[in-house]
């Protein structure tokens, strides 16, 4: 089992206290492409947030590829999230000032890898996302499907465990969200990576093969997608 | 390292603007410290020129007059140093610490005559072959008086380079007078060695054997100073307590009152050199606070626009933590781009200082004043050392970290959510 998730609570306390998870158990295996489906103020994000080690919880407990994530001091979880986890954000959170492949290659900059190194790491993924060209291009040099496929290559290149893409498309016209999803979907059934995307969409959500749908801080119900036929783009959703 | 260099290149790229300015406050904070530090040496070297004319370890004892009834004899009763005083130093309990002991006696009012250029009202100054260390004597041709000078009574004379110069009308090839003669009154003596004399002042001594003027004038054991040097001292208390067993000794053997502090005058330079160093000491001190206040303001701009940087790169800072980014990371980050923006604006302030400080010594530094009489340097090679160089980079640095480290641990505190948040 690679993520596991038992009776997960948080609470947020601003003021009042706002219970937004309220015992989440969740089991996603290597090699999965789950998605994670639910109105905002579901509780969506946070649990991406806990999943990710960028947030912690009240209650429960998140094992992670057999290693327990709990009160972990900020070295520690900056160090796990830099070797499991890659990111992928709905505003790609690429670094403005740095090209396409310094971008790329700052992950492994923080595990200490060697500029040479560092520097071939980055183009052979850039090349897999055919953007060899664009490497030496700022990010406000390209286009929104451009940058996210820049920021998928950021988060491939310290072959983490899981891939969380937030919202992936959000920023994205619906046929370079076709074209990013396409690119998940095939890193998934090729490479093996697992993958979970955070969304609210529906079009999105059924490229998974699984769509843990949450509502109110709660599981709703788990849906098995393997047959892609929950909700297609533009038909039955409110894809854009 | 390199990597580090780069990141910070790439950030101060960005605000070159606002990074001149706030350098240019450290610049200015370091230049005003190297400029006081160097016209406060300038100052001081003025002021000590006259101090190197005699080795600091050293005192020199004068008669005097009772101030206090002692032993049966009135008050005011004046005391004259004799050969046997000098006798007193060769015995314990000083024989341990004493070096050297120089008599001295002084006769004014002859007339120098040279050929037909001549010098009036001149002192004849009898002395012995260790005062030649004692008082710094610098010869330029020649050479001073030896034992066998003190021995065979030879009537030789040291003249000083202002003499020699009028001799030979200007010119100042000093050797050329040695072993000439020279007509003192009415006495006629060779010139073994032609010293340096102290311009603008009137250091116009003629050295001549003790023992050759005792003898000419018939005079008896009287001396009008005894110098001797001495070791073994480094404290205040310890050269205070030296001068009192000197003092005691003379007033005793002198049938004063020990503790009479008139009837012998003792200069004791070791004394002097010691509160001379103190007050340089605190000078220097005061020079550098100033200096350093000065670059506070510096530090402060600094600190002020690596803030604003800080809150500016949250976003920045958020996405370096969520792909792992350790907190010592962007603490390190940020303290280095403080580091090197006031090191490299602080060299340039330091150079700019340098010149400043040479500017000042090719015109301030080379103007004399009129000051009681005589005219002396204002300022005296008005620079800062090496150590001082050095001292303001350790300034520099220190200054940078401190600038840099309230900005930095602000940045390491970002949180990924929080900052990834605000877009």
């Amino acid at each position: 089992m690679l993520i596991e998730l038992k009776n997960i609570h948080k609470t947020y306390d601003n003021g009042q206290p706002l219970h937004v998870l309220k015992g989440i158990d969740l089991q996603i295996e290597k090699g999965e492409f789950v998605s994670i489906m639910g109105a905002s103020g579901s509780g969506k994000s946070t649990l991406l947030n806990i999943l990710g080690i960028l947030d912690n919880y009240d209650e429960g407990e998140y094992h992670l590829a057999g290693k327990l994530i709990k009160n972990l001091s900020e070295r520690e979880g900056a160090t796990y999230r830099n070797q499991m986890i890659g990111f992928v954000f709905q505003s790609f959170n690429l670094i403005g000032f740095k090209t396409a492949v310094e971008n790329v290659e700052l992950p492994l900059f923080y595990q200490g890898v060697n500029r040479h190194r560092r520097h071939e790491a980055a183009m052979a993924y850039l090349e897999k996302m055919g953007l060899t060209g664009w490497a030496g291009h700022y990010p406000n040099e390209m286009s929104g499907g451009q940058k996210q496929r820049v920021a998928i290559a950021r988060a491939l290149i310290t072959h983490p465990e899981i891939i969380l893409a937030d919202e992936p498309t959000g920023a994205l016209d619906s046929k370079t969200s076709v074209e990013v999803m396409d690119l998940l979907t095939r890193l998934n059934r090729e490479d093996g990576v697992t993958i979970i995307v955070v969304t609210h969409e529906s079009g999105v959500a059924n490229c998974a093969d699984k769509i843990v749908h949450i509502k109110d801080g709660l599981i709703e119900k788990i849906e098995d997608n393997r047959a892609h036929h929950s909700s297609v783009f533009g038909t039955d959703t409110i894809m854009k | 390292m390199r990597d580090l260099l780069q990141e910070i290149w790439e950030s101060l790229r960005r605000n070159k603007v606002r990074t001149c300015l706030t350098g240019l406050a450290v610049a200015w904070g370091i230049f005003m410290l190297i400029v006081l530090l160097g016209a406060g040496n300038g100052l001081l070297n003025a002021f000590m020129n006259d101090s190197d004319n005699f080795a600091s370890n050293t005192m020199k004892v004068y008669g005097g007059y009772t101030s206090k009834p002692y032993d049966g004899l009135k008050q005011d009763r004046r005391i004259r140093i004799t050969d046997k005083d000098a006798g007193l130093l060769r015995q314990p309990p000083f024989s341990e610490k004493v070096d050297v002991i120089s008599e001295t006696l002084v006769r004014s009012g002859y007339t120098m005559t040279y050929g037909r250029r001549y010098f009036t009202n001149v002192s004849l100054n009898a002395t012995f072959p260790g005062d030649a260390e004692m008082n710094r004597v610098q010869m330029v041709a020649g050479r001073f008086i030896n034992d066998k000078d003190i021995q065979d009574k030879r009537k030789v004379i040291i003249i000083t380079h202002l003499h020699a110069k009028n001799f030979l009308a200007g010119g100042t090839d000093y050797d050329r007078l040695v072993g000439d003669k020279v007509k003192v009154g009415d006495l006629s003596f060779t010139i073994i060695g032609v010293r340096h004399g102290e311009e603008n002042t009137d250091d116009r001594e003629l050295y001549v054997p003790y023992t050759t003027l005792k003898s000419i004038f018939g005079l008896n054991d009287e001396v009008d100073a005894i110098t001797f040097s001495f070791h073994g001292l480094t404290t205040q208390a310890e050269s205070d307590a030296f001068e009192n067993q000197v003092r005691t000794a003379f007033n005793t053997a002198h049938r004063a009152a020990p503790d009479d502090s008139r009837a012998v005058w003792i200069w004791n330079r070791f004394s002097q050199n010691l509160q001379m160093e103190k007050g340089t000491g605190i000078l220097m001190t005061a020079l550098w606070i100033i200096g350093l206040f000065t670059l506070v303001s510096g530090i402060v701009g600094v600190s002020n626009i690596m803030l604003i940087t800080v809150k500016e790169r949250t976003h920045e800072f958020g996405i370096r933590k969520a792909l792992g980014a350790k907190p010592g990371n962007i603490l390190k980050l940020i303290v280095a781009e403080s580091v090197l923006i006031t090191a490299f604006f602080g060299y340039i302030g330091m150079l700019l200082g340098m010149v400043a400080c040479e500017i000042l010594d090719a015109t301030v530094g080379q103007s004399k004043v009129e000051l009681f009489g005589q005219s002396i340097k204002m300022l005296d090679n008005p620079t800062v050392g090496l150590g001082t160089a050095l001292g303001a980079t350790v300034v520099l640095i220190v200054a940078g970290t401190i600038a840099g480290i309230f900005p930095a641990r602000q940045a390491a505190k970002v949180k990924p959510i929080e900052a990834l948040r605000a877009e």
